[in-house]
């Protein structure tokens, strides 16, 4: 194996520095702001470790991480689920498949903005399109606006179809990687559909999968046009999530030193998640190169 | 073939070239921008300062100085998070700001300009036929920091067609009667749509607080009491709690704001409101609305039950928009020469007249005005006993926020309206201005 010479270090100096201005240096100034009262026409004051034990104490808080936990994992595996299924089944047979992908992919084209005031529409009281076929045959209304929980089934079901293009793509790509020498000894086995895709196909792209996992769960922890527009995180903040809480402490409070300990636990909390899968994908990458 | 592809150091040449022209270039953008004065508002303030109608207020200083006047709009709140921001830094591009009362407080005072200390300077004329309470209204510890440009205070409209199809004759001259109209007016017309009896805002406590004064409560007092939980505000409380479950109030109401409440009655979704009364001309717009014309404003009334004679207005919501300078802005005199051109009253009559509500009462016996307002009768009954959502202070806006929320609790029916009005003044009580 060759070693690394000052040269290389020097050749690859650029790129690391661009990483440590745009992400490692803004991380701190964040972790020093979370460490201080600041807000508009006072100077920063320094307080410790205050505005952690504030978001601790604060029940909205633990709301907004309580909703962020259910709406993430809804999202992420429902997407998981749907993506997987359109992937095979597109990987399969179906007609016009070009058309077909295409259309797939088009919520993902949309802005989040405009998706959500579509939906925001159709799911107006009495007179949206979905409301009023439900009405037409007798079925109760969508309320999101009165029911939190509806609020954030409605919330998870946009994110769902705003982003299952991302992680349909990525498991379609991957299906067709699969070796087809690989499904047909396995048919020739006497093996079935499901078979094959459990025994085969599924243990081919489960890398895929986790990479679709590991990117959705890091984005879906930053979930927040579907709840502002939709409810602003009402009826009584109780649809709210950590990034419209964090958006409440910093745009609307002012308070910049808590906004930013929001930020840190919605950081620490992405952490977590995403560690068993990297580590997962860590041991792989090992295993692979031995 | 000639190959056209720059090489490198033609690439790193041109970069320097590019950046040598922008730095060069700076001192003549610099001075382009001395040229104009950035204000930052609403795009209300800008529609009624600069209108067709009554004219553009901003025109003869304009031709006077030379200068232009560069308008920066916002929704409310994005207004006041960003000339905040601006007006936190060492050098700042905002030369005049619109502040709204209830975003205000003390911790910001120190951002801007001392406005009193400019009046004693070079007067705004007639200074003091401008409300004393809206100049309060910005005024923090002895410090005027903004010029009252705007109010917007409350009236209580109906849609008379709804009336005639219900048979109703009569304007309501109680919130008793009132109350009992919005059932009756939620309804499905004949030809299938449905009829909500009352339309309320909900991102803020400004609607409710009407409701509140009308039964004689409140929610914060000016010397910074919370007696939200008092049985006035509490039976207010109790009344859109009712509202909510009978279905007279929309089943999205929750998520109400402005534009929410305007577009539902313009389409005819919503019998009733209370709003400011320059909505009247949205309502009325024959563009913008399906009941032109027949969408009519009176003053907020006082519940019968809370005393004074029948029709007496109740203490409706007013606040006022007022004109800032930063302190850090960069051409103050001409920031304060263009506020007192603005605050002029020729200027207030034009803008009345663009619809904006004048914080001269002179400005409503100009006949131009009282021909564009009709309303204009009606507001300046109610302008001496309007007031203002809360007064300001630093943790306005987490007040005003546990506030809706607790009335959003007893309106889902987890908590009665008033263990959910103790439980918000036991929750902004901390957050009140030490005395």
């Amino acid at each position: 194996m060759h070693r690394l010479r000052p040269a290389h270090y020097l050749m690859i100096a650029p790129a690391q520095l661009m990483l440590a201005a745009v992400i490692v240096l803004p991380a701190i100034s964040l972790l020093w702001l979370s460490l201080e009262r600041y807000t508009y026409g006072r100077a920063p004051e320094f307080v410790g470790l205050a505005n952690y034990l504030f978001i601790l104490g604060d029940r909205a808080f633990w709301r907004a991480s309580f909703n962020t936990f259910v709406v993430v994992n809804i999202v992420v595996y429902g997407e998981l689920l749907l993506g997987l299924g359109l992937a095979l089944l597109v990987a399969g047979w179906v007609p016009f498949r070009r058309l077909v992908v295409s259309a797939l992919l088009a919520p993902y084209a949309i802005t989040e903005v405009s998706a959500v005031v579509m939906w925001r529409y159709m799911l107006e009281p009495d007179i949206g399109m979905i409301n009023y076929a439900l009405m037409a045959i007798g079925l109760d209304q969508i309320d999101y606006g009165g029911d939190p929980v509806t609020a954030l089934g409605v919330a998870a079901a946009m994110a769902i179809w705003m982003h299952t293009p991302f992680t349909f793509l990525i498991l379609y790509a991957a299906l067709l990687t699969v070796p087809v020498e690989l499904v047909e000894a396995a048919k020739v086995d006497g093996a079935g559909a499901w078979q094959v895709f459990r025994h085969v196909k599924f243990r081919l792209i489960v890398p895929a999968i986790l990479i679709a996992l590991l990117f959705r769960y890091i984005t879906a922890m930053r979930l927040f046009a579907e709840i502002w527009l939709l409810t602003e995180g009402g009826p009584a903040r109780m649809t709210e999530v950590l990034a419209v809480y964090l958006y409440r402490q910093a745009f609307k409070y002012h308070e910049f030193g808590v906004a930013a300990a929001t930020g840190f636990a919605m950081l620490v909390l992405s952490l977590a998640i995403a560690m068993p899968y990297l580590v997962q994908m860590y041991r792989r990458m090992v295993r692979d190169a031995v | 073939m000639t190959d056209i592809a720059p090489t490198r150091r033609q690439m790193v040449a041109g970069a320097l070239g590019v950046l040598g022209a922008t730095t060069a270039r700076a001192p003549a953008i610099a001075q382009a921008r001395a040229t104009k004065l950035t204000i930052m508002s609403h795009a209300v303030h800008k529609a009624v300062a600069t209108g067709a109608k009554g004219g553009d207020s901003t025109a003869a200083w304009r031709q006077r100085t030379g200068l232009d006047a560069e308008w920066i709009t916002f929704s409310v709140e994005g207004v006041h998070e960003r000339v905040y921001r601006e007006a936190s830094l060492a050098d700042g591009n905002v030369d005049i700001a619109f502040l709204l009362e209830r975003y205000g407080g003390p911790h910001i005072a120190a951002l801007f300009e001392d406005l009193g200390e400019w009046q004693k300077r070079d007067p705004i004329e007639h200074f003091d036929e401008i409300g004393e309470g809206m100049k309060a209204a910005h005024t923090y510890r002895g410090r005027m920091i903004a010029i009252p440009y705007r109010h917007a205070t409350h009236g209580f409209f109906f849609n008379r067609t709804f009336f005639g199809e219900r048979g109703v004759s009569a304007a309501p001259r109680s919130l008793e009667e009132i109350a009992e109209l919005a059932e009756r007016l939620t309804y499905a017309r004949s030809d299938g749509s449905r009829v909500n009896g009352y339309a309320l805002s909900m991102d803020d406590p400004s609607a409710m607080v009407d409701l509140v004064r009308g039964f004689g409560g409140e929610f914060i007092t000016p010397d910074y009491r919370v007696v939200c939980n008092e049985p006035g505000a509490v039976k207010a409380v109790a009344l859109v709690r009712d509202w909510y479950r009978k279905g007279v109030l929309a089943r999205n109401v929750m998520s109400f704001k402005t534009e929410e409440v305007i577009t539902a009655m313009q389409q005819g979704r919503a019998a009733m409101t209370n709003q400011p009364f320059g909505r009247f001309v949205n309502y009325n717009d024959p563009k913008q609305s399906k009941f032109p014309g027949a969408i009519e404003v009176v003053t907020v009334p006082m519940a019968a039950a809370a005393g004074g004679a029948v029709g007496r207005p109740a203490p409706a919501k007013t606040s006022v928009w007022a004109m800032a300078i930063p302190r850090n802005a960069r051409n103050k005199e001409q920031s304060w020469a263009l506020i007192k051109e603005l605050s002029s009253r020729e200027s207030t009559i034009r803008a009345a007249v663009n619809g904006n509500g004048p914080v001269r009462p002179s400005a409503y016996d100009n006949p131009d005005v009282r021909q564009l307002a009709p309303w204009s009768d009606f507001e300046k009954a109610v302008l001496p006993s309007a007031r203002l959502v809360l007064p300001g202070f630093e943790n306005a806006a987490k007040a005003m926020d546990i506030y809706m929320e607790e009335v959003q609790r007893a309106m889902l029916g987890q908590t009665e309206p008033q263990q959910a009005m103790d439980a918000a003044k036991a929750r902004i009580d901390p957050l009140l201005p030490k005395a």
